[in-house]
């Protein structure tokens, strides 16, 4: 492998875990907020 | 979901852009390194990367001893949302560095004291986040996490001063070293650039990973007062 080779390489995998650790991060920033909305919307209907 | 807040909003924007300015200066403007060539050009990354992870850890390690301190879970949030990017700029760390090293050394990997250390900050504040993963008590989670994150910070001076202390393959430090750095001016303009724009993305992660914890403790509440309730 050239010298271009090893920089796509290093760049390609800094690239790949920054998005994939931003695509984690969303997922999960979505999963919790849908748990605090149904939870919200038990909450509401339990005290009526 | 509730939105990123527009400081958040801000903070990514301005990360996109000067990484976006970094990563053209240093992949497309500056010359190769006259020593090391074109594959010199992996520092503008591998350099920044470190740099940025000591600064999360660092952060870890304060809102850690404040927590200890005040026993309030915000620090708590702080710490542990810290750590978690820091680890993953020391996982891009780790296999930037391996990667130049196999170009440059020959080797993926060697047990040298720098890259050791390294992998041992590592595997430290992995084992925290697993801790803190799979604690079923939040805050004996917390005070034990705190504890771990304090002792774990150590590793980062140790790594720092590594290769003035022992004979090292890895080379000294040419950023953080009295004297100020060593970096030719004109392959320096990048680095900084790039720790500029990861510093900026850190500071956008930290907030956002922050909502989360906030989510999460308003979602532990409202069962916590049905639990109460039924």
């Amino acid at each position: 492998m050239g010298s271009w080779g090893f920089i796509g390489l290093a760049y390609g995998a800094a690239a790949v875990a920054l998005v994939g650790y931003f695509v984690f991060l969303r997922g999960r920033l979505r999963e919790a907020g849908e748990e605090l909305r149904a939870l919200t919307r038990e909450g509401g209907r339990t005290k009526r | 979901m509730s939105a990123p807040s527009r400081p958040s909003r801000i903070l990514r924007g301005l990360a996109g852009l000067v990484l976006a300015v970094g990563l053209t200066l240093g992949l497309a403007v500056v010359p190769p390194d006259a020593v090391q060539g074109e594959v010199q050009r992996i520092m503008y990354l591998h350099v920044p990367s470190i740099l940025t992870a000591y600064l999360a850890f660092t952060v870890t390690f304060v809102t850690s001893l404040l927590y200890l301190w005040k026993r309030d879970l915000r620090f708590d949030a702080v710490a542990v949302s810290s750590a978690e990017i820091g680890v993953v700029l020391t996982g891009i760390t780790l296999v930037t560095g391996s990667i130049w090293g196999k170009s440059t050394w020959g080797v993926w990997w060697t047990w040298d004291a720098r890259l050791t250390l390294t992998a041992i900050l590592f595997t430290i504040y992995v084992g925290y986040l697993m801790m803190r993963a799979f604690a079923e008590d939040p805050p004996a989670a917390a005070r034990y996490g705190a504890v771990l994150a304090i002792l774990g910070f150590l590793d980062i001076p140790l790594n720092h001063m590594a290769v003035q202390w022992w004979r090292t393959l890895h080379q000294p430090s040419s950023m953080l070293r009295p004297g100020g750095p060593s970096v030719d001016p004109v392959l320096l303009l990048p680095l900084l650039v790039n720790l500029l724009g990861l510093i900026l993305l850190y500071s956008h992660l930290l907030l956002e990973r922050m909502r989360l914890e906030r989510l999460r403790t308003e979602a532990m509440a409202l069962r916590l007062t049905r639990g109460r309730r039924g």
